[in-house]
């Protein structure tokens, strides 16, 4: 190429960039004001533009995301060195749920630029996605290079808001609003704290519909906030508002879906996400929605006076006799402590596939980990098959998001996060001394480093944590308030609260209405209750670091038990992996010493350890030495924890059948056989027993049938067999 | 199982010794050396609850040398009759070079094609080989036969940590839940089966991902399956092969009276497993009322035998 021809072709670049510049912000700023046909003119205007960006910029406008990303893919040959195409191109990926595929073309831009401010900007977007705490150092980021960036305002605003935090959220949105007075999203924000506050009618809606009456988004906003703060109900009005404005809204459509699928409106839900996937809005929440509702059909659902229990069928036999009673007992509970009846029944889904579950409940901040989650008075749960055995309690986890259904409902959800989590993991401790939060490792370190917050506070730890475990300590910490409370105050305090907050009370507020003082003297007493409880701990956390990292198999059995009864004292409550009650109990067991190996396992149980193996062997030593209620009491632990293993069922069978306790013999024996065992007529032997004794003789016939066609000269069931027929 | 209670049936009443010899192998440290010794030596404790008629031969530690191995199994070529039952069980490691495999011992390791054709020479028509070793799967083609029932502790030769099946088949001939047909006999199908799921169910409550999974061949494939059924024509076999026979209620010395009853009681168990065939077809309410029937008349008949 000639000199004259570069010379050429650069004036020609030049001149496409500045006019699709001003075309692609024309039609943007038609789109902008609700002048849909126009906008929708103008793209198809750039889509004939002899350039590739400009192009690129016209289907995207049309949501041609295909020929768009072609386009844009040729313009970044024709300027390999250009950020603003990849700015671009990444605008597009973010629109077609590709956040991934976006960032890095905004990391690219910025390479390319370093000052490019609305990389920054996207790139905080994405963040918030996840609701990473790097959002808010990235849309700050923006700013320090585009002061004027008023979209950045408005991420703020939005980011303060899911923190909880009005003040900060209305103060961005205004400072958004002071550079352009059609900020939209920070008016969004704006309108979202009026209804979130009750306010049916918000005077930012009506000044938004005045700039774009067909704003569609400004109402998804408003879902969204309901959403975080799981006022379902409220959040799928809002999700149709913004649809009617502007059905085209996928991703708007697709978590109108989501929540219908939460509150348990499968066929509506199955419309929305079927709409959305036929408009090929196919991204992964749409399509995992549409193909857990299509695994529907394997549930069973069973109903009783205040409950609906949905289990999968092929566990339904096994887990039903344990959890409905126990979640018949929870609602009666609760009843009678919250002083309330629910509008309608509680229901419970149980998920053996963790993937089912959480396709269930995705979308909600901070849900590694999540056991369970409530929706309303609908609650979904892994069931204790989803996970490894000993991972979970499902009955305490079943307690806990009972307690949310309660709470949410009395507050009519307008209860602050950190409370109803707090107080969930205190009813847990309450049903079962040995359930609710423990002190892990983690706990104690965040407690060492002074890493609590203020109760004020405590909902940031939840939605957007500052470091990796921050939701596991505010869990914690939360609970500890609530236990706090309830120990001073009692449980009528908690109520008092509870009540507060149903009348839009704030923390503080219902501090100083219920238990008489102010937040700040309940932060410090607070902190001197808990420091009493756990100062020991604390103090000796490094020592005990140290002492396992140091831990050397020492020469005698007799050494090995002083290391672990040291290492034991340092943290007494550590029940975690290779907890030194494992260790202390084999040692002890090892030398012949059952009762002090019995000692240690006990302990090990009602701190709420939940190794399996563990809890097996302290019930096989119960039993050997005659603590028969004990051995039951382990037992009944270890149903709550894995409920699938065959022998503990029939072990805690036969000690209940010896006991007299034929009824509950029953119920374990009928669990061994939901396990499909391998002994097959034994298992319907025993379970003939236990029937025989609770004076089933009917059933009992069948089951010790059941065991002679398996086994026909099994000789204690033919024995059985000629007693029932007698 | 319905055809393989019927083939039990036949095999319970075959006349024969017993030989079973188990071989530990070199545990490489001084904890595997115990370990395997003490499944060896259980082993051998529970095996010989077949009686004073069973031959039990148990090679461990430094006896277990290919050359000791060798000259076991070649007394037993010439001592074993084709009527006999003979079974070999190996404890220890195994390791496998994608060609071959060989069981792990003091001095020199024997390769399976090596044991294979020590075996071959063994008479005996009903053989069982469990080679609960490191690496076992890789053996099993070479030592899979007609007549022959081949298990072993892993898949493959690829699965090359050690092992825990064994410490399950020696439960499976102590604990009375492995014999799931209540006959008083472990068969080799039932301890396998019952070894397997002890096996998985440890890994699982470890919270291990799971480094060994047993198979089972009996039917000559040098394919072993995991899970024997009459669908795959696996295990067959493997149910007439008792391991645990410590009942025997022989006709040969009972009064005509009580052959008469052990004649009766043998023919109620065929009606019985004829009628299970026949399940599927039949009215439910039918078939429970000739099960009944049969199943009472078998309970009475076993309590005159018994008085």
């Amino acid at each position: 190429m000639s000199r004259y021809n570069v010379s050429f072709a650069a004036a020609v670049l030049f001149v496409a960039v500045h006019v699709r510049a001003a075309g692609v912000n024309d039609c943007r700023t038609l789109k902008r004001h609700g002048q849909t046909r126009e906008a929708a003119a103008c793209f198809e205007r750039l889509t004939r533009a002899p350039d590739s960006l400009s192009r690129a910029e016209g289907y995207f406008g049309l949501g041609h995301y295909d020929v768009a990303n072609d386009e844009f893919r040729m313009a970044l040959k024709e300027q390999p060195k250009s950020a603003e195409v990849r700015y671009e191109w990444g605008l597009l990926y973010l629109n077609h749920y590709q956040p991934g595929d976006a960032a890095k073309l905004f990391e690219e831009a910025l390479e390319l630029d370093p000052n490019y401010a609305r990389a920054y900007l996207e790139l905080a977007r994405i963040a918030g996605l996840s609701y990473d705490k790097k959002a808010l150092d990235l849309a700050q980021e923006a700013l320090n290079h585009d002061p004027k960036l008023y979209e950045a305002h408005e991420l703020l605003a939005y980011l303060a808001l899911e923190d909880s935090d009005e003040e900060r959220a209305k103060a961005e949105a205004q400072k958004a609003l002071a550079i352009s007075n059609e900020a939209l999203d920070g008016m969004a924000v704006l309108a979202s704290i009026d209804w979130l506050g009750g306010k049916t009618q918000s005077e930012w809606m009506d000044r938004i519909l005045k700039i774009n009456p067909v704003y569609g988004e400004a109402y998804a906003t408003g879902a969204h906030f309901f959403t975080i703060n799981r006022r379902y109900e409220l959040a799928v009005e809002y999700g149709r508002k913004a649809l009617e404005l502007a059905p085209d809204l996928w991703q708007v459509r697709s978590d109108l879906g989501l929540n219908l699928m939460r509150l348990g409106r499968t066929e509506e839900a199955r419309k929305e996400l079927q709409d959305c996937f036929e408009a090929h809005w196919r991204d992964a929440q749409t399509t995992n929605a549409l193909k857990f509702l299509d695994t529907l059909g394997q549930y069973q659902t069973f109903q009783t006076g205040t409950t609906e229990l949905m289990l999968n069928k092929s566990e339904a036999s096994l887990l039903r006799p344990y959890i409905e009673p126990e979640l018949e007992k929870a609602v009666a509970t609760y009843e009678r402590k919250y002083k309330m009846k629910l509008p309608g029944k509680v229901r419970l889904e149980v998920y053996p596939n963790h993937d089912d579950f959480v396709v269930r409940t995705l979308g909600l901040p901070g849900q590694g980990g999540l056991l369970g989650v409530t929706f309303g008075t609908v609650v979904a749960m892994d069931s204790p098959s989803a996970r490894p055995p000993g991972d979970f309690n499902w009955a305490s986890t079943m307690w806990h998001e009972l307690s949310h259904v309660y709470i949410l409902t009395a507050t009519n959800h307008l209860v602050p996060r950190w409370f109803t989590e707090g107080l969930s993991v205190h009813e847990e401790g309450v049903r079962d001394a040995a359930w609710g939060d423990r002190m892990t490792p983690e706990i104690v370190s965040a407690l060492k480093n002074k890493k609590l917050l203020p109760v004020a506070d405590l909902d940031r730890g939840f939605v957007r944590p500052q470091y990796p475990t921050q939701v596991l300590v505010s869990y914690f910490e939360a609970g500890k308030v609530c236990d706090y409370i309830a120990q001073k105050w009692g449980d009528d305090a908690i109520l008092g609260m509870v009540h507060s907050y149903a009348g839009r009370k704030t923390t503080a507020e219902a501090i100083q209405d219920n238990l008489h003082e102010s937040i700040d003297e309940f932060n410090r007493d607070f902190q001197a209750w808990l420091d009493q409880q756990t100062a020991d701990t604390v103090r000796h956390f490094d020592d005990w670091k140290r002492s396992i990292a140091n831990a050397k198999k020492a020469a005698s059995i007799e050494e090995q038990i002083q290391q672990q009864t040291a290492i034991r004292d340092q943290y007494r409550t550590y029940v975690g992996p290779n907890s030194p009650y494992e260790s202390l109990a084999e040692l002890y067991a090892s030398k012949g010493d059952k009762a002090e190996a019995l000692k240690e396992l006990e302990q090990y149980r009602n701190l709420g350890g939940t190794y399996v193996k563990a809890l097996k062997d302290l019930a096989r030593l119960e039993q050997e030495t005659g603590s028969v209620k004990e051995a039951e009491h382990t037992l009944t632990e270890l149903n709550y924890i894995y409920p699938e293993d065959e022998e503990a069922h029939r072990m805690f069978g036969r000690l209940l059948l010896d006991s007299g306790d034929a009824t509950q013999a029953v119920r374990e024996f009928s669990a061994v056989l939901a396990l499909k065992p391998s002994d097959v007529a034994e298992s319907h032997y025993d379970l003939a027993k236990a029937l025989d004794a609770a004076h089933r003789t009917n059933e009992a016939k069948d089951q010790v049938l059941l065991a002679l066609e398996a086994a026909p000269g099994f000789k204690p069931a033919q024995q059985l067999l000629l007693k029932l027929s007698q | 199982m319905k055809v393989l209670c019927l083939l039990f049936a036949l095999a319970s009443v075959l006349p024969g010794a017993n030989y079973y010899v188990t071989i530990a192998g070199l545990g490489g440290s001084p904890d595997y050396d115990t370990q395997f010794a003490k499944w060896a030596s259980e082993l051998e404790h529970e095996l010989k609850a077949n009686g004073p008629e069973a031959q039990v031969i148990t090679l461990s530690g430094n006896a277990a040398t290919r050359q000791k191995v060798q000259e076991t199994l070649a007394n037993l070529a010439a001592e074993v009759k084709p009527g006999d039952a003979f079974a070999l069980f190996l404890i220890g490691h195994g390791s496998y070079d994608g060609t071959d495999y060989k069981f792990n011992l003091p001095g020199p390791d024997i390769s399976a094609s090596e044991l294979a054709a020590m075996l071959n020479r063994i008479p005996a028509r009903r053989q069982l080989v469990v080679n609960m070793t490191s690496c076992s799967g890789g053996s099993l083609a070479a030592l899979a036969k007609k007549d022959r029932i081949v298990i072993a502790a892993t898949k493959s030769g690829t699965e090359k940590n050690a092992t825990v099946f064994a410490r399950y088949w020696i439960d499976a001939l102590k604990d009375p839940s492995a014999d799931t047909d209540k006959n008083g006999t472990v068969s080799a199908l039932e301890a396998y089966l019952y070894a397997q799921r002890k096996t998985a169910a440890y890994f699982e409550s470890e919270k291990l991902l799971a480094t060994e999974h047993s198979i089972i061949s009996d039917n000559g494939s040098a394919n072993g399956v995991r899970d024997p059924k009459p669908e795959n024509g696996a295990g067959i076999l493997a149910a007439a092969f008792p391991v645990i026979r410590p009942e025997s209620e022989s006709a040969k010395s009972a009064s005509p009276e009580k052959q008469r009853l052990l004649a009766k009681k043998e023919d109620l168990e065929a009606k019985i497993d004829r009628l299970k065939y026949q399940k599927a077809a039949m009215p439910e309410d039918e078939y429970k009322q000739q099960l009944t029937a049969l199943l009472l008349e078998l309970a009475r008949t076993q309590a005159e035998i018994d008085r």
